[in-house]
């Protein structure tokens, strides 16, 4: 049986913050001690101190977690400068935590090397892994694709990249008590444990369809045979690419696309470094939504997962929501997270936060994809 | 109140405190990206706005190539059409050529003969040693000769007169009056070199009476489409046909029935035999065009009507309707 916990504080100061959502997570489990526990917390809080509060008051939990740009739950709904932390406890389920660490260096081998070794500490088979990636230093493809072959099995990852708030400079992730930069740590689940997951966007493509003509995995360095910044001139009137217009990609020979936003530029070369590898000769189109379209893609996305929630009981619903929609949303954001508590009915835990990228399959049992600008829903319990 | 009660409550206040700070800094950082949001979608937009004006400028500027294109395509139909009604004239005249070649041939003989003949009667006469006999066979000669000479002089003659009278309404096609069964036969007569070649039968039958005012030429150059489709087209090689051409009157209005008891049109072809271009003898110098010419003739300059019945196997039957008199 699982169980599940979420605390969550908006005091800015870091001690009575952490100490308030403890105390929430004691209240809900009793004297069960949690095994493993994710924590989201805004860039502004003191990291370090408040790991150790969670070791001081959990010892041996098997602890994750990373900077975010918001921050959402069932106890405060969406916060800009909080900490939220989801505490798991169940019998008969085997919870670990791991880490790859200078994971920019070779992505793909560091993070397959990960889960290969965290993989043989299990007794039970795994089911699934989040992850909460590093997105500014490296391909977050590469690092899906390196812990999907460590994995092996096809076993489904979902999470999304550590954020901060806009500055694009610098992201971190937690692990135990460490904080770090440059890394990806992963929570494990095996066991008696049921799960389902849904996606939904809300950007639509407009405009002129143009091709890629120049990329390096995330770096677009030309489109239709131009700098790529002019592609974004063309639209913004601005050299600047604005990330709430992300670009619709559609690989070679696909009718469906997914989206990339811009995470920076380069105005020397006319590049762009988007938020994941871009196919070559890929079509792009630039992208435009309504706050109505993107509002209401968290309740579609949760309407998914639970239509497809094969289990008795889902215990928690954990969210992953762009922090592009967060930002076109403004004073709207908690509509998002609003939009879902009938489906919660009072019996369902939320806790989730605002990524630099989603991770999740598009569809069961398929293979996971790094997405942006959607929420991704994962119910997991009984 | 306590004073535990106070510190709890100061506690909470110095919270709320500090989440309010908190989230002022923020909303004026978040105010002014909004704005930049904002100010871009302003942006795309129009940008948009100037792609979709910009590529429906390139679509009108498509239609209108598409138009001249049509413009210059419905040129070169009228003047491969022209063409074909010029080809038509020159059938003619090398048919007519080829029929005058005959007697015209026959007059260089015989004359050649005659001179010969008169050149010896002559040297005998001024050697003094003109006998009777001589003289007797040369005025034989002399009167087989001429004889010969007048009457395919005459037959030139004729050939010549129907030719021009084809040729001159062909070109010109001009409105005049005459007959028509007399202006059929002649026209026959200058397409008889073809049709003798595949020894067919032609008939013209019908009212002598009928007299019309219309364009002569533009009649001829319908029947001889309708001639040299059947020869080209309804039989086989070797094959004898027998080609009918009848005219009646009823009121004012003409019926001009032409009939050839050859291979027929196959049901599919029989409603594209008019469309322009349309022909099963690519192969052999069709140009699909005769029968569309025809059929604006017809309608057009002789405002009539005309249709067709055919039954593969059996033949081809042409009714035309026409007014006798056209006064515009
Ligand atoms: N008397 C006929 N018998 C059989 N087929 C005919 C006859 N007249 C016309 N056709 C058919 O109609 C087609 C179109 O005729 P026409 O427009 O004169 O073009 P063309 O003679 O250059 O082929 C011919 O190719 C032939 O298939
Ligand atoms: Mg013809």
């Amino acid at each position: 049986m699982l169980e599940i916990a979420v605390g969550h504080s908006n005091d800015p100061d870091s001690l009575e913050a952490i100490a308030e959502v403890l105390q929430q997570c004691k209240n809900k489990l009793g004297d069960k001690i949690p095994q493993a526990g994710i924590l989201f917390a805004a860039v502004d809080f003191d990291r370090e101190l408040i790991l150790q509060e969670i070791d001081r008051a959990f010892p041996d939990i098997e602890l994750i977690g990373c900077t975010t740009d918001g921050e959402l739950s069932s106890v405060l709904e969406f916060q800009q400068d909080s900490i939220a932390l989801t505490v798991f406890y169940g019998e008969g389920i085997e919870i670990r935590a791991a880490v790859g660490r200078n994971i920019s260096q070779d992505p793909e081998a560091i993070a397959q090397a990960t889960a290969a070794t965290a993989k043989q500490q299990f007794n039970l088979p795994i089911k699934l892994a989040i992850v909460l990636p590093e997105s500014l230093t490296t391909s977050t493809v590469s690092i899906l694709r390196g812990l999907e072959a460590g994995l092996g099995d096809n076993i489904p990852l979902f999470g999304g990249a550590a954020a901060e708030q806009r500055e694009m400079q610098r992201t971190y992730q937690f692990y135990q008590t460490e904080v770090l930069s440059d890394a990806v740590p992963i929570l494990l689940f095996a066991g008696d444990i049921h799960f389902s997951h849904g996606i939904a966007g809300g950007w639509h493509p407009i405009g002129k369809r143009s091709q890629i003509t120049k990329v390096d995995r995330n770096i677009i360095y030309e489109i239709d045979g131009k700098p790529a910044l002019d592609f974004y001139h063309h639209y913004l009137n601005d050299y600047k690419p604005d990330s709430a217009y992300p670009l619709a990609v559609f690989p070679p020979g696909e009718e469906r696309f997914f989206l990339r936003g811009a995470l920076s530029y380069d105005l020397e070369e006319g590049s762009v470094k988007v938020s994941g590898d871009v196919p070559e000769h890929s079509i792009v189109q630039i992208t435009d939504t309504t706050l109505e379209d993107v509002v209401n893609a968290s309740a579609a996305s949760f309407a998914e997962a639970w239509k497809n929630y094969g289990g008795e009981e889902p215990k928690a619903a954990l969210c992953f929501s762009c922090a592009w929609r967060r930002w076109v949303m403004g004073t709207r954001a908690n509509e998002e997270y609003r939009a879902l508590i009938p489906a919660l009915q009072d019996k369902i835990a939320a806790c989730g936060f605002y990524t630099y990228g989603e991770v999740a399959p598009l569809q069961d049992n398929g293979q996971t994809f790094f997405h942006n600008t959607t929420f991704v829903t994962l119910l997991i319990g009984n | 109140m306590a004073d535990e009660d106070k510190a709890a409550e100061i506690k909470d206040l110095q919270k709320q405190i500090r989440i309010l700070q908190k989230k002022l800094e923020r909303s004026e950082t978040d105010r002014a990206r909004l704005e930049v949001t904002n100010r871009n979608k302003e942006s795309l937009l129009k940008g948009v706005i100037c792609e979709l004006e910009a590529s429906q400028a390139v679509l009108e500027k498509k239609n209108l190539d598409v138009e001249r294109a049509f413009n210059d395509l419905t040129l070169m139909q009228d003047k491969l059409v022209e063409a074909e009604k010029m080809a038509a004239l020159g059938g003619l005249v090398a048919g007519v050529a080829h029929e005058i070649n005959t007697p015209v041939g026959t007059c260089i003989t015989v004359a050649s003969t005659l001179m010969i003949e008169t050149e010896s009667l002559l040297a005998a006469v001024a050697a003094n040693r003109l006998k009777r006999s001589l003289l007797d066979g040369y005025l034989e000669v002399a009167k087989e000769s001429t004889d010969l000479l007048l009457r395919n002089l005459e037959r030139a003659g004729e050939l010549i007169q129907s030719f021009k009278q084809v040729a001159v309404d062909q070109s010109s096609l001009e409105k005049r009056t005459f007959a028509l069964k007399p202006y059929l036969e002649e026209l026959v007569v200058s397409l008889s070199p073809q049709l003798k070649k595949g020894s067919h039968q032609v008939t013209i039958a019908g009212d002598e009476t009928i007299e019309m005012h219309s364009y002569p030429g533009a009649i001829a150059q319908v029947v001889t489409n309708l001639i040299t489709n059947s020869l080209l087209h309804a039989y086989k090689n070797g094959e004898k046909g027998h080609l009918e051409l009848r005219a009646t009157k009823r009121d004012d209005r003409i019926l001009l029935i032409y009939r050839d008891d050859g291979g027929g049109i196959e049901r599919d072809n029989l409603k594209r035999v008019f469309d322009p271009f349309f022909t099963t003898a690519r192969d052999r110098g069709g140009t699909g065009l005769g029968l569309h010419i025809t059929y604006n003739l017809v309608t057009q300059k002789l405002q009539g009507k005309i249709s067709l019945t055919s039954e593969v196997g059996k033949g081809t039957e042409f009714t035309i309707e026409l007014p006798d008199r056209i006064n515009s």
